[in-house]
């Protein structure tokens, strides 16, 4: 059977691939069907019947968005009889809808009004009995069930594409409303998914609510700058208070809908600008810190181009560059390169979308890296993926998608690895030497120790062999890892000889373009000059740096993303100071912008020579990202072999995890106004018996050298003995494992 | 109707040329002139004019500011801000219309969310040095909140009273007589607007 069908619309000839709706080809051929509950990156809702057509040869009408075509078929979208069902439908949506469209926060984006005027429903015949509802406050969102149309999109999105499952549609004809699932009131991880997509104004932001009309707002296209998943938003500006100060806030952030989704860290962390004031004399002494410094130490919070002025500023000053999350990240990655024989990973986020069979180990993903997660979830309510989650913690966030949860020992990354490909290479042809390595392998050992059953290996065998695209996912708690360089190879062996493609998951921002550009030293912690990272002498954007640079939201450059796209950031807000290019020019490395710096990116890592202006930041109407450019393969030699798997460690005793709660990234997601700083030790039941701790029982915490003070919560959806300890309140030594034997001690 | 207008022909309409003696162009014809001036003494036929009006006390001049001339109901001077008759409370709802329809820039409010979960005017100002009193800021208010006053006496030795919302808004006394004056000028509702609406209907 062919798999393209050939039908007409319209009179239009066009043509569907298989699974394609009636509704997808016509938009995809420029053909009008209006929809009021439509989102692309859901399946149809089909609750409206708005997107009703024609079809030869069928009686009544038939719902575009769910039915695929049939080869040969005449469709409709226009006629009187279709003109009349839809004006109705109209007129049934605006039956008791409140008439207060002057002060509703849609303030003429409603789909509602759109529709409205453009079917001309100018007098109303049908009415029913208006009643009481009650407007919901839950939290950061708000939702007010007068104005809902019950679209259906929220809930949609909430269950299919983010995983939370936490808003359920309360069925009762005209009475009809949104509802906390199984809850009294909304607890999920605030994504604000639920405010993006629905179509009035019936769930919006607490915040955001009754304080600007959308026309009155700007909007600045721009990349979240909290985690490397680099989702695309927008930052909506306005000026705040007196309007002869000009100063500039950031009212709220909107995301393309219709096509990408971002999390609450995104969306509601958007006030992390530095409002710090130009200082002459502050910037007299960087530049003074900066000639007698021997070691420049920075994070990975930082664009591309900031990167390329420091591997400058390195070349010409004769200093050291420290910055261990994007040095183990660069680690991680040229152990991968030297099998693999290509410097970058070869998954993204659209291959998990898309994907059947997905495995992900080493990371809490769904606090990690939101990004990674909603494409988890779309793989798995749209294509029933199969998903094995490999982790020492299970995580109560990925239950609705997670088909195989497999826990391990913490600190047995690399024996998980080598199973794992022991597993999925049972039966490929290996080089001798290759196949040597894997007949001699301790299985029994490995499994034993890392408490991964033989069964389990085996029933990942089993469900993986009818996927057809597999993505296998490594999260950022392995490359702290002792061997962190073995479990990168034997990861690229499974991506040569298997059809596995690979997503690297990177700490931070832009962990990725940091390793790529800048050539990086081992920290020995010695004093060094910090740029956004702790120092003698700090340049930062965070409040109390010594000079004040810009944040990511206040400066041009560009990031490179989880998917190796390289992303451009643009100012939201105007920083009036000096940048770390102001300080490169005095100090002899001299160009008029950062941006300049765009085009002369590290061309050996993939960059390429396109200038600043000359990127795009957008997603087309028909669903492409556009954004930015993907760094180019770059080949390499494949001349690594693989280690021997050394003992495996073990963690016995005490021992915590570096996991930030929901929406919770760095200091600076712990600046913003709104979203929650939950700053507590959380352990399970059998943690605090172990620990000898008890629900809000102050403790002190002790690894390493570090001593820290936290409260200690139950959290009863915990299991295990690990305890999740936060990191975004604090500064960590990227360097060091996110597993660590730990001493508690009760504090009064 | 309009043939009256159309008609240019003058002199059928009671019209008739004055006849005016052009003004001199030579030295001598000026000289002419200051001397007529001079000694035909037509200052006192003006002055004879003023004498006269004075002695017959019919004196057309008003002595403002003791009197003023009333002021046209569609006359743009000094904004108002009206309340709602049932509660006294503002009539604004904060749409923000009147900010965006300014032509001089010079409306500016902030809202937010009130206990209520209402929208609440937190701040609202009218620079009245920028404002150009062109009057649509009224003519967009959905609610008939911002209308023009006849206050035209912009004088105050506060700049800030220019600006004050307070000052604006109708004062609780004025609300307590019933004497809030509706605004029936531009956008005011026409007096049969009840016939022309179609109402919901109402069939339950």
């Amino acid at each position: 059977m062919s798999k393209i069908v050939n039908f007409k619309i319209d009179g239009k000839d066009v043509s569907a691939q298989k699974g394609e709706t009636i509704l997808q080809v016509a938009r995809a051929n420029e053909i009008y069907i209006p929809t009021m509950c439509y989102i692309s990156k859901t399946t149809p809702c089909a609750s409206c019947r708005m997107c009703v057509v024609e079809a030869e040869g069928v009686d009544g009408l038939v719902l575009s968005c769910n039915t695929p075509p049939t080869e040969g078929i005449e469709i409709k979208t226009n006629s009187v009889k279709l003109e009349q069902e839809r004006t109705n439908i109209m007129k049934l949506y605006d039956v008791n809808h409140p008439l207060e469209c002057g002060v509703c926060d849609k303030s003429g984006e409603c789909d509602l009004q759109n529709k409205t005027l453009e079917f001309d429903i100018s007098q109303q015949n049908f009415s029913a009995k208006d009643q009481v509802r009650k407007i919901e406050n839950w939290g950061m969102i708000n939702y007010d069930p007068a104005l809902c149309i019950m679209c259906e999109k929220c809930t949609h999105v909430c269950n299919e594409v983010i995983g939370d499952d936490a808003i359920d549609v309360k069925y009762g004809g005209y009475s009809s409303t949104i509802i906390p699932k199984n809850a009294e009131t909304l607890e999920c991880t605030f994504c604000g998914e639920c405010i993006a997509v629905c179509p009035v104004g019936a769930l919006i932001s607490s915040d955001f609510q009754y304080t600007s009309n959308a026309w009155e707002l700007s909007c600045v296209p721009s990349i979240c700058a909290h985690c490397s998943a680099g989702c695309s938003l927008e930052y909506e500006t306005k000026y705040s208070g007196d309007r002869s100060s000009l100063s500039k806030s950031i009212y709220r952030v909107k995301n393309n809908f219709e096509f990408t989704s971002l999390c609450g860290a995104g969306r509601f962390g958007f006030d992390f600008a530095n409002s710090a004031k130009s200082d002459i004399n502050a910037f007299s002494e960087a530049l003074n810190a900066l000639k007698n410094a021997k070691a420049i130490r920075f994070s990975s919070i930082i664009t591309n181009e900031e990167a390329h002025i420091l591997q400058l500023l390195k070349e010409k000053l004769g200093v050291k560059l420290f910055n261990e999350d994007a040095r183990l990240y660069g680690e991680f990655m040229s152990a991968y390169s030297s099998v693999s024989g290509k410097l970058h990973h070869s998954g993204s986020l659209d291959a998990i979308k898309q994907a059947d069979g997905i495995i992900i180990l080493g990371s809490r993903v769904a606090t990690d890296n939101p990004g990674v997660r909603y494409a988890m979830t779309t793989a798995s309510t749209h294509n029933g993926a199969k998903i094995v989650y490999a982790h020492p913690i299970e995580d109560v966030l990925m239950k609705n998608v997670v088909t195989q949860f497999i826990k391990y020992e913490a600190g047995v990354e690399e024996g998980v690895v080598a199973l794992l490909a022991n597993t999925l290479l049972t039966n490929i042809d290996l080089s001798e030497s290759e196949r040597k390595y894997f007949d001699e392998l301790d299985l029994g050992y490995l499994e034993a120790e890392s408490n991964v059953g033989a069964d389990e290996l085996a029933t990942i065998t089993k469900t993986f062999t009818r996927t057809q695209r597999r993505v296998l996912i490594i999260g950022s708690d392995v490359f702290a890892h002792a061997n962190a360089a073995n479990i990168a190879k034997l990861v690229a062996m499974i991506e040569k000889y298997t059809d596995f493609s690979i997503v690297v998951i990177p700490e931070n921002v832009n962990s990725a373009g940091v390793s790529l550009i800048c050539d990086l030293d081992v920290d020995d912690r010695s004093d060094a000059v910090g740029y956004n990272a702790e120092g003698t002498f700090t340049i930062g954007s965070l409040e109390g740096a010594d000079l004040a640079v810009p944040a990511l939201n206040q400066q041009e450059g560009t990031v490179v993303s989880i998917d190796n796209r390289v992303l451009p950031l643009n100012v939201a807000l105007a920083f009036e100071g000096y940048t770390l290019n102001d300080l490169a020019n005095a100090l002899g490395v001299v160009k008029e912008n950062t941006v300049d710096y765009t085009q002369e990116l590290n061309s050996a890592s993939g960059f390429k020579a396109v200038a600043f202006d000359d990127l795009e930041n957008y997603v087309d109407k028909y669903g492409n990202d556009v954004r930015g450019y993907l760094l180019d393969e770059i080949f390499c030699e494949a001349d690594g072999s693989l280690d021997e798997v050394s003992d495996l460690p073990e963690f016995n005793g005490v021992v915590i995890y570096h996991s930030n709660p929901v929406l919770q990234f760095n200091s600076y997601t712990n600046s913003v106004k709104q979203l929650e700083k939950d700053t507590t030790l959380r352990g399970s039941t059998q943690f605090s018996a172990a620990a000898k701790v008890s629900d809000g029982d102050n403790v002190e915490i002790i690894f390493g050298k570090q001593t820290l003070r936290r409260v200690f919560k139950l959290d009863k959806e915990l299991k295990g003995t690990i305890a999740l300890n936060p990191t975004f309140d604090i500064s960590v030594d990227a360097s060091k494992y996110k597993f660590l034997k730990s001493k508690i001690v009760r504090v009064i | 109707m309009m043939e009256q207008f159309n008609n240019r022909n003058i002199s059928d309409n009671g019209y008739f040329l004055v006849d005016i003696v052009d003004y001199p162009t030579t030295g001598w014809g000026k000289f002419k002139r200051a001397i007529d001036r001079t000694f035909k003494l037509e200052l006192f036929v003006g002055l004879w004019v003023v004498l006269r009006e004075m002695i017959k006390f019919d004196i057309h001049t008003i002595s403002y500011p003791e009197e003023k001339m009333p002021i046209g109901p569609r006359y743009r001077a000094v904004h108002e801000m009206k309340r709602l008759w049932e509660s006294d409370t503002e009539r604004c709802i904060g749409c923000g219309l009147c900010e965006k329809i300014c032509i001089s820039d010079c409306i500016r409010m902030d809202t937010r969310i009130d206990e209520e979960s209402r929208k609440e005017v937190s701040e609202y100002t009218i620079n009245l040095g920028r404002c150009i009193f062109c009057g649509y800021c009224a003519e967009v208010c959905p609610e008939l909140a911002i209308t023009h006053g006849g206050e035209y006496e912009n004088a105050s030795d506060q700049r800030e009273h220019f600006v004050d919302y307070e000052a604006m808004l109708t004062p609780m006394d004025v609300m307590k007589q019933n004497a809030q004056k509706e605004f029936e000028g531009f956008g005011a509702i026409t007096p049969h607007e009840d016939e022309r609406v179609k109402k919901t209907p109402l069939a339950y």
